[in-house]
């Protein structure tokens, strides 16, 4: 037991927030699109294990320099590929699949929902009766 | 012991398929008594199971690989379902459980209908039974049995998580019988008014448990994972979201073809989709095609018959959907800017909201198979699925006083300016006196704006009746479901944009301030539980006159060489202070310093509020007027 108590107390310094808070936040709202590349479907905002720390370190740093959010993205996406980010990226034809078809699938449905709504009327008087008078 | 568990479930097996023969024959009384006395056989082989489980009996191959004599008794029960091959025996039980309860209730006045609909629930039944004693059998036994058991994931080791997976159950095998109306009523040709009264009350009673198994599922995630979030967008939940999303979208359209004998074939379809999209989601999340934080129990062969089953059960309902539509008849007419142009709206939102989470959960899979890897999150479902559906939740309170065939659109300007009004309102506030960007803005507003007009409806609606003890129940449930949505929205959108995360390294002793806290670790220590030991952390938290003790522990479970993380939640009514322990760092001095995630969640108690005023509202609505719509009518 003592040698597994031993073993959860890990000899490596203790990570620290930056001093901005501004800039500590923009850090954690990366942290959270950015995958633990040794987990399970997790951010590394999350994860408790060693390359995501490492990971949020760089974040950090990279934050700390200055560079945007999007050169961010761009270096750990060229670095551990796009697996790594969660939000994925809309180039090529599968981006803009992915991106695009929810608001074409709306477009389209809102389209094809109108004009059945439009042929619904047969005859020429439609009659009205509110919800309460239905049963 | 056990031998009579499996015995009792191959009877339940032949009774099952004694129940669709009698059932598509259309013999009523058979075909029920049947479907009565299969979930008296399946219930003694579910007890049988408990017992085992609750006794220990390791020469049980499933309760050697999932129990231990150390755990808490109620893990003992829970863990009878805390595992596939249980899991799948529960889907089994719920299953012929609802036909049983629907053999016994349901007065449609058309014994052959309500034969064939049993009859299909047989089928359905006799599949999962098939599964279960062929490819994922409970029932095996273990010579020589083991001394000792290997233990439960200690993760499920949880009250919450207990009784998650029997909620779930409820609502996905729940669309069971759904589907089984949907297919009764495709057989004969008639998805009309009376069907649609018979068919709301069990879409009701499946959507009801379902509701209440995600937000357990999710109010799990949030306090033992430790990560201060409530929903992560992982596969395995956005499985249970699907069917979820479905399952409101029926809940609307048929209620067009209970009042007015309209959108039949679409009520019909969705009732099918239902129920595939229950079988998607155990294919999901029990296959292990995606990788999930939750995917307790995979196997590729049982994910491919579970696949079989999804293509068989609903390849034949969509044939039989496609033979059939034709022959549905459609209602009086209406216009575009009615009530029933409203509920197609609120379908077409939720149908490409699943569509999108759907794409979204297996776009992964298809690049996968491209030669690519990557990852859809929560960034996606953010600028994809909340926009979509906000357009219903705008929409909500001006149309939910439409009449049928032609709503008063006169007064939609008016509607519109309040909302715009609201919108101002809180932009203003958020560049003002409070810092709110402007997107939770929007959704502050809508929240607002949904609570309000739930408000005005009952208002409305207990005018015209003049008094409000003479409002249907289903009235008083709908309001309460749509002012759920709206705490719901509230406490989503506080929570996210107000969420403040800090991690903080103390040693004992040490304070420091956070998130408006003063925390202050007296001391961490050792202790033992029945099947665990942990390290135990206290810190005293004080904020103006306010001290509590938080006690966040890591426990680790030496059965499974598992750790969990033990958060230690204090609500203060506004907020909750969330504090996990981390590992303890020793420094260059050799003193021991222990990080801690601290969170402070802003009205996070609003989303569980929310969902559980939805599910109350589910459970309202299924009480109507006793009103029995004549045939003539249909």
């Amino acid at each position: 037991m003592k040698a597994i108590l031993a073993s959860l107390i890990v000899l490596f310094a203790a990570e620290g927030p930056l001093a901005d808070p501004q800039e500590e936040a923009r850090a954690q709202d990366l942290m959270r699109e950015i995958r633990c590349v040794a987990c399970e479907n997790e951010p590394i905002s999350n994860s408790g294990s060693d390359i995501a720390a490492d990971m949020r370190e760089r974040v950090r740093a990279m934050v700390a320099e200055g560079q945007t959010d999007q050169e961010i993205r761009t270096w750990f996406a060229e670095r551990y590929g796009d697996f790594v980010l969660f939000r994925p990226p809309s180039r090529g034809i599968g981006g803009f699949l992915l991106w695009g078809a929810p608001f074409i699938f709306l477009l389209a449905g809102g389209v094809l929902a109108f004009v059945i709504s439009r042929n619904r009327r047969t005859s020429g008087r439609v009659e009205a009766v509110a919800p309460e008078d239905s049963n | 012991m056990i031998e009579a568990g499996h015995f009792a479930a191959f009877l339940a097996l032949i009774l099952s398929f004694f129940q669709a023969g009698q059932g598509l024959m259309g013999q009523r009384r058979a075909a029920g008594l049947s479907a009565i006395v299969a979930f008296g056989a399946m219930t003694i082989a579910f007890a049988t199971l408990v017992v085992a489980f609750a006794t220990s009996d390791f020469s049980v191959q499933l309760v050697a690989a999932n129990s231990h004599t150390l755990k808490p008794f109620v893990y003992k029960i829970a863990g009878t379902w805390g595992n596939h091959e249980g899991s799948m025996a529960l889907w089994c039980l719920v299953g012929i459980g609802f036909g049983a309860v629907a053999a016994k209730v349901m007065s449609t006045g058309r014994p052959v209908f309500e034969a064939r609909a049993l009859g299909v629930q047989g089928l359905l039944n006799a599949g999962a039974l098939l599964y279960l004693l062929l490819a994922s059998s409970p029932f095996t036994r273990l010579d020589p049995a083991p001394l000792q058991g290997a233990g439960l994931n200690p993760l499920l080791q949880d009250p919450a998580l207990a009784a998650h997976p029997p909620m779930l159950y409820l609502g996905y095998v729940g669309y069971s019988f759904v589907f089984a109306l949907a297919a009764a009523g495709l057989i004969e040709g008639r998805i009309d008014r009376v069907w649609a009264r018979t068919a709301r009350l069990w879409a009701l009673a499946a959507f009801m448990p379902l509701t209440l198994g995600i937000a357990l599922g999710s109010y799990w995630a949030y306090y033992e994972l430790g990560w201060g979030g409530w929903w992560f967008w992982d596969p395995v939940e956005n499985a249970s979201l699907m069917p979820w999303l479905i399952g409101a979208a029926l809940l609307h359209s048929v209620i067009v073809t209970e009042k007015r004998g309209s959108f039949g074939v679409w009520t019909a379809l969705l009732a099918v989709l239902a129920f595939c999209f229950s079988m998607l989601g155990a294919f999901l999340v029990r296959s292990g095609v995606l990788t999930s934080v939750h995917a307790f129990a995979v196997d590729p062969l049982r994910g491919s018959l579970l696949l079989a089953g999804l293509l068989v059960f609903g390849g034949a309902a969509l044939l039989l959907f496609a033979l059939r539509a034709g022959k549905l008849v459609a209602g009086p007419d209406w216009t575009t800017g009615s009530r029933e142009g409203a509920l197609m709206g609120n379908n077409l939102v939720l149908i490409v909201a699943t569509a999108t989470v759907l794409l979204g959960t297996l776009f992964p899979l298809i690049a996968e198979a491209a030669g690519e890897t990557m990852s859809v999150g929560e960034p996606y479902f953010n600028l994809t699925f909340t926009p979509i559906m906000s357009l219903a939740l705008i929409a909500l309170p001006i149309v939910q006083a439409w009449s049928w065939g032609k709503a008063d659109l006169s007064s939609l300007w008016k509607w519109a300016a309040a909302f715009a009004g609201i919108v101002a309102v809180f932009w203003l506030a958020g560049i003002g006196p409070f810092d709110i960007p402007l997107l939770a803005g929007i959704g502050l507003a809508i929240a607002v704006w949904l609570i309000a007009g739930a408000a005005i409806e009952i208002w409305r609606r207990a005018k015209t009746v003049q008094r409000l003890g003479k409002m249907p129940a289903r009235v008083w449930g709908m309001t309460l479901a749509h002012a759920g949505l709206g705490f719901f929205v509230m406490g989503a959108v506080l929570e996210t944009s107000g969420r403040a995360h800090t991690t903080i390294a103390l040693q004992e002793g040490q304070a420091t301030n956070v998130a408006g806290w003063q925390l202050t670790l007296d001391d961490v220590e050792s202790i033992e539980g029945p099947n665990w030991y942990a390290e135990r952390a206290t810190l005293t938290a004080r904020r103006g006159g306010t001290v509590t003790e938080l006690q966040p522990h890591k426990r680790f479970y030496p059965a499974a060489q598992m750790p969990t993380t033990e958060t230690a939640i204090h609500k203060t009514g506004l907020a909750d202070l969330y504090v996990a322990l981390g590992d303890g760092r020793r420094n260059t001095q050799g003193e021991t310093r222990w990080t801690f995630e601290v969170f402070l969640n802003p009205f996070i108690d609003l989303i569980y509020l929310g969902t559980i005023l939805i599910g109350l509202g589910a459970f309202l609505s299924m009480f109507g007027r006793k009103t029995r719509v004549k045939e003539a009518d249909g």
